[in-house]
């Protein structure tokens, strides 16, 4: 059984709480103590981690990157260099064709962390050459 | 905000406007019970009677809508009483000479019909405010998501200016930012005007730094700010935003006005998703880039009191998923931009060399349970758990806090015989934001589940012949949902209160988009709605769990029914 030392992923108190692990799986959640939750937890801190083995008690997981051919039709599953080969070539071609401020991107205020929000950043300012980058901090 | 978590417990006095820390921060609202254990006098500001105002020495029950004209009223009476610091204003504060002449109207007695506070209680809060020995203003979304969002926050500044109660231990303002990386994202740039650490996007000194560190031509980077979340909808629809990616986000769910939302994401040319769960937004995509999740990956997350701490990865993710920034990287690759990261680690080292207030702020320092406050600007630096300390307030050239008020505007859709109540939009202790994540979460979901909930007053509710627990329609001008009446008498006569929580009684179908000019945030705490019964609650039940069950087959189904590609692309 290990011990991952996390911050809680809802709301912005900075909960440190320690997710328990026992063969890959989580079993359960046990507050640390923190500098900000000195050692307490809420409700969604002790049982808000469960989606972690996709139960699908509402909306599933996404598994593997997926595409459209076309608007409307159904979605295919395609390899990440496929995808990723998609992504660039229309983003590109929006590019040339409108301009760059034609593109907006976002990044994230939830569980991707400040690493992913810098590079997100760095890609509208260095390679779209734009400003369009946001976040959902009015929600 | 301006202090720290610590301050709030530590202070003599939590003046608390707009902020119901029960519902969205359970843990910040233990250091509030926590103050009063300790002899806090506690204020509270609010519509609705929230668990803060069950402890509170006072209880201003102002109607919704009126934050500013009651602030003017607090300001009026610090400067009619005298009770405000005449020398922290006059050595540290520019722009009391203009206050007057914006707060002279709004004597307490006079506006007690626009507030509905008893004048007597407006003096006496202010008498406590300004007389007690320390005091933090806390304020949440019931100040900011209004039109008038951002003046009235200059105007809580202005309150805080005016007693002296900022850069003291246990004396400040506290914004409390609600989602665990809010915070953080604002911190690393994702906003269209600031580059990381606050850094400006029209300074070209800072852009040269910036292509200099990204080995790009600084002519090449745009000169202007960019464009903001809210307004993409309708520069989708006019044209002007062709392709959007969307990383962590569901737009569908958690903006105002879906109906809006939904036609401009239609109108795009591509929409690009990367996420962890099939949403609302997910299944209109394009493209769909899957992530890993929390829980699958460490980093830095900056929590509500500009403390930067660490977390790790837990478990290995199952699926074919990658790192958030991993998937942004190959694509800048793929556009001719190469990049390339190994681990978090170095992407934090890589942003903390590009932002002064960050420098200090390494990894070791941050270490397992660490909390690390910005400004952090050397590697001996301990953070900075209390801004303005020397009283120096270098927004303006002056370094002079800039006392500023305006005149109250009453919200932009009144109600009406038609749309008799007003709607404001609020939090579910139990679940979280678009819900993707704790809507999963099976002890969660066994406490609250579709179609969510309408507070209604009982007398109101008592007028419309609603039962308590009796499935209605809620309808705005915009829209129409089902969802479950719950008596609640902590909420105001007249007004109603929905979390945006559910995706079948889902209150952002209702909600408008009038937004704060400066920040363009949709005034989602006020619409105007009118609430109808259903005769046939059989039917009624019936139809919101087939709603909903047909809903999550649909996005069960885009998930698993998705196939192979038969053809690749040319």
């Amino acid at each position: 059984m290990e011990k991952a030392t996390v911050v809680c992923p809802y709301c912005g108190a900075g909960c440190k709480m320690k997710l328990v692990v026992d063969n890959g799986k989580i079993i359960r959640a046990e507050a640390a103590n923190g500098y900000t939750n000195q050692g307490e937890l809420c409700l969604k801190g002790y049982y808000g981690w469960d989606f972690l083995n996709d139960t699908k008690l509402l909306t599933p997981r996404l598994r593997e990157p997926m595409l459209r051919r076309e608007k409307g039709a159904p979605f295919e599953t395609v390899s990440w260099d496929e995808a990723i080969k998609f992504v660039a070539t229309r983003l590109a071609d929006i590019k040339a064709k409108f301009g760059p401020r034609s593109i907006m991107t976002t990044g994230s205020s939830r569980g991707t962390g400040n690493e992913t929000n810098y590079v997100m950043q760095k890609f509208a300012r260095a390679v779209l050459g734009n400003n369009n980058v946001d976040c959902c901090a009015r929600v | 905000m301006s202090v720290s978590l610590d301050d709030i417990e530590n202070s003599k006095c939590l003046f608390v406007f707009g902020y119901n820390g029960a519902d969205s921060h359970p843990i910040v609202a233990r250091r509030i019970v926590k103050a009063r254990q300790k002899g806090a006098k506690i204020v509270v500001c609010d519509p609705r009677k929230i668990e803060t105002a069950r402890i509170a020495d006072q209880f201003l029950q102002l109607h919704n809508g009126s934050n500013m004209a009651l602030i003017n009223a607090f300001i009026y009476t610090l400067i009619e009483e005298k009770l405000y610091n005449q020398e922290f204003v006059a050595k540290y504060t520019e722009g009391f000479d203009g206050l007057w002449d914006v707060v002279k109207d709004y004597k307490p007695e006079a506006v007690e019909d626009a507030t509905g506070v008893p004048a007597n209680q407006v003096r006496e809060a202010m008498r406590t405010y300004a007389t007690a020995e320390s005091a933090v203003i806390m304020w949440g979304m019931g100040v900011t998501q209004y039109g008038q969002g951002t003046e009235t926050v200059k105007a809580l500044a202005a309150l805080a200016l005016l007693t002296g109660h900022l850069g003291r231990e246990g004396a400040g303002v506290a914004p409390v930012r609600g989602q665990n990386n809010v915070q953080g994202a604002c911190d690393m740039g994702v906003l269209p005007d600031l580059f990381p650490g606050y850094q400006s996007v029209t300074d070209p000194a800072i852009r040269e730094k910036f292509a200099k560190a990204w080995n790009i031509d600084p002519d090449t980077m745009d000169p202007e700010p960019g464009v903001r979340l809210s307004l993409v909808p309708h520069l989708a629809l006019e044209g002007k935003i062709k392709g959007y990616y969307i990383m962590g986000e569901d737009p569908m769910q958690t903006e105002a006005d879906t109906s809006s939302v939904r036609k401009g994401l239609e109108a795009l040319d591509l929409l690009v998703v990367q996420d962890i769960f099939m949403t609302k937004t997910a299944e209109m995509a394009d493209v769909i880039l899957p992530a890993t999740s929390w829980g699958e990956h460490s980093g830095v997350y900056t929590c509500c009191d500009r403390g930067f701490q660490r977390f790790e990865k837990a478990v290995e993710p199952k699926y074919n998923v990658k790192r958030d920034w991993d998937i942004i990287s190959l694509i800048a690759t793929e556009m001719g931009y190469p990049m390339h990261y190994d681990n978090d680690q170095q992407i934090w080292d890589e942003l903390r060399e590009l932002c002064p207030i960050y420098y200090g702020v390494t990894y070791e320092k941050m270490g397992d349970l660490g909390h690390v406050q910005w400004p952090c600007p050397t590697l001996d630096h301990p953070g900075t758990p209390i801004l303005y300390t020397d009283l120096k307030f270098t927004a303006a050239p002056s370094g002079k806090g800039q006392l500023l008020a305006n005149q109250w505007r009453k919200p932009a859709e009144l109600t009406s015989p038609d749309y008799p109540l007003v709607l404001s939009t609020v939090r579910e202790v139990g679940h979280y934001s678009c819900r993707s994540m704790t809507g999963n979460c099976a002890a969660l979901k066994a406490l609250a589940d579709e179609p969510g909930f309408v507070q209604v007053h009982p007398d109101d509710a008592h007028k419309l012949g609603i039962q308590d627990q009796a499935l209605v329609w809620v309808e705005s001008r915009r829209g129409k949902v089902i969802t479950r009446a719950n008596y609640n008498e902590r909420v105001n006569r007249g007004a109603v209160y929905m979390t945006y929580q559910w995706w079948i009684g889902a209150c952002n179908e209702l909600t408008q988009e009038n937004m704060d000019p400066v920040t363009n945030t949709p005034e989602t705490k006020y619409c105007a709605v009118n609430i109808s019964t259903i005769d046939d609650q059989r039917w009624a039940e019936n139809h919101a769990a087939q709603i909903y069950s047909e809903l999550k087959a649909r996005l069960r189904n885009a998930v698993e029914e998705a196939k192979p590609a038969t053809a690749s692309i040319a």
